[in-house]
């Protein structure tokens, strides 16, 4: 099969393909490349039902990737899989699913409570973390990890279909550090307090944890054959927590779970949402032209690109606010800003964090089409 | 005015100090509302100092729940005195929104100022916003979201306060994830708070009370 432009599917992934590793390795490409992401407006946009988008693996993959490259000429979706059992998964948390605890068509939300309690981290030590969690799925998440595994199974057939498609799976797999876990787990609050008065006992849980999760995280990226994937930071953002306790209990995990993701060839897709300026500095210690810091609009992306333009592929980060309020006039005018300052070398342009569900369809537009010309 | 050593052990985040020195005063028969002043004195200091970059939101949230835990002894005195309270606040997170974590911050953290919070808990119903205000008559109302999908239901919040005839009544602040000031604007509210303690000043600034 060959596409309007002449070249067949395996040509312009190859062309995309070399277009985001040159932004990654800092140079510039002939253009800047766009890599749309979030799974809820493409549902929304395409009519499907968001229960449906959730649950079933082969509507989310279908949907995801039809809305995105709709839209025009894209390098790629950052993550074209989705289940909503991966936000357990990961945040050791409940989910208030759409079609079951929710109206059909309503979004997803996290269902934070103290699932977790303060022997677990004893228990972790003694147990291993990985019969430990898959305990925790099995008792207090029940389902969730049947569900994960069911849908993980479907993840190659949809990175064939975006390859087959011509666009690059760019970041379709989720890790994150002990801190994310626990965080969600023990319910904000608690966590922030136990590192104040059980700071020992987190942090030998999260010394048991972190070989496990990279390990782990080595499978996948050779399973799957992985070009990149989200290394997520959410509550671990400098914004929320004292700087000796960032320096202690996040950012040595991310400096691990990152150069392991670079021994194995992937690109860390650092998935920074909310504002991590004050330590936007260190992470110049970690390897250089190998990962993409993606910013949500909170943390400031023009100072970002001073800091660490010479040593870290930036991408982002049009706010959520601007989809679903602004104008195309606005995101376009936006997104130039971004190109020409933040670009156009070393730079992807992209959604800060997720398209949201109500963003308007000429406004994701505008952003996809801000990179042509 | 010099800091007392309780307002210091409070705004240093010493727990055991700030509980011991409480203990302290009870035994030796102060007044429950002086001591308790001295611990709003070291929450102004743990303002400060988030103000100023030196604590972040783990130390608002630590510092919050040293006060709880080395004001619970007063609790008893204070229920027989006459309210020292600046003001109230009915706070929740809107309908169609379930995410409680930013509401719960501000919630603590305007409480220990002395700000009287009537939390409504999570998704909120638009006419349960009216029927706090009726009952509380508080001086200022506080709506909290984090997704974009419940804008409209914030607009509309303040739209049934608008139609009950009592929006001039209040002071409206809203805050979370995806807020700014064009969102302030479009739903019609009198105030954005990025932090918690963005709520705090502005608490205090709306009800007349000095920042110290």
């Amino acid at each position: 099969m060959s596409t309007d432009t002449g070249k067949s599917p395996e040509q312009l992934y190859q062309e995309r393909l070399q277009r985001l590793r040159t932004a990654v390795a800092l140079g510039t490409p002939d253009r800047v490349p766009v890599l749309p992401n979030g799974p809820a407006w493409p549902a929304r946009a395409l009519g499907v039902k968001m229960s449906e988008l959730a649950t079933n693996a082969e509507v989310s993959g279908r949907t995801i990737i039809d809305a995105y490259t709709g839209l025009g000429e894209i390098d790629g979706i950052q993550s074209p899989a989705y289940h909503v059992s991966t936000l357990s998964i990961q945040w050791l948390s409940r989910v208030k699913v759409p079609g079951k605890d929710l109206p059909e068509d309503e979004l997803w939300q996290v269902d934070e409570a103290e699932l977790m309690i303060p022997d677990d981290y004893d228990a972790i030590v003694a147990l291993g973390f990985g019969p430990w969690v898959e305990r925790y799925y099995a008792e207090r998440l029940p389902g969730s990890r049947e569900a994960f595994n069911a849908w993980a199974a479907t993840i190659p057939s949809v990175l064939r279909e975006c390859r087959d498609r011509g666009i690059v799976p760019f970041s379709p797999a989720v890790g994150t550090i002990p801190y994310e876990y626990f965080c969600g787990g023990r319910s904000m609050k608690e966590f922030l307090l136990d590192l104040y008065r059980r700071a020992d006992k987190v942090q030998a849980a999260m010394d048991a944890a972190l070989p496990v999760l990279i390990e782990s995280m080595r499978g996948v990226i050779r399973g799957l054959g992985l070009v990149g994937l989200w290394l997520g930071g959410w509550r671990s953002a400098s914004e929320f927590i004292a700087p000796r306790l960032w320096e202690r209990f996040v950012f040595p995990y991310f400096k691990g779970m990152v150069e392991a993701a670079v021994e194995e060839g992937a690109i860390p897709v650092l998935h920074f949402d909310a504002n991590w300026d004050r330590d936007i500095e260190r992470l110049r210690d970690l390897p250089k032209g190998k990962c993409v810091l993606s910013l949500d609009g909170k943390t400031d992306i023009f100072r970002a690109k001073k800091i660490l333009g010479d040593h870290m592929c930036l991408m982002g980060d049009v706010p959520p606010r601007m989809f679903s309020l602004g104008t195309p006039g606005e995101v376009t005018e936006y997104c130039k800003r971004l190109i020409s300052e933040v670009g156009p070398g070393g730079f992807i342009l992209s959604s800060g964090c997720d398209v949201p569900i109500d963003a308007k369809y000429e406004n994701v537009k505008a952003m996809v089409e801000s990179v042509a010309g | 005015m010099s800091t007392s050593p309780l307002a210091q052990a409070m705004g240093d985040l010493d727990e055991s100090g700030a509980c011991a020195l409480v203990a302290e005063k009870l035994a030796a028969g102060e007044a429950t509302f002086s001591i308790l002043e001295e611990l709003q004195a070291g929450m102004s200091l743990v303002g400060e100092r988030f103000e100023s970059g030196e604590y972040y939101l783990s130390e608002l949230i630590y510092a919050a729940d040293i006060f709880k835990k080395a004001g619970d002894p007063l609790q008893e005195g204070l229920k027989s005195a006459s309210s020292n309270k600046l003001g109230t606040i009915v706070l929740g997170t809107v309908k169609n929104d379930i995410h409680d974590f930013g509401k719960d911050i501000v919630a603590t953290v305007l409480s220990s100022n002395g700000i009287e919070v009537v939390d409504l808990g999570v998704n909120v119903e638009h006419e349960a916003f009216v029927a706090a205000i009726r009952e509380h008559k508080p001086e200022l109302v506080g709506m909290s979201c984090l997704l974009t999908t419940a804008f409209d239901d914030m607009k509309d919040a303040i739209q049934a306060i608008e139609e009950a005839g009592l929006r001039d009544d209040v002071k409206i602040f809203i805050g979370g994830g995806p807020v700014d000031q064009v969102c302030a604007d479009y739903v019609g509210a009198d105030f954005y708070g990025r932090t918690a303690q963005d709520g705090v000043i502005a608490a205090k600034r709306y009800l007349g009370v000095s920042q110290k």
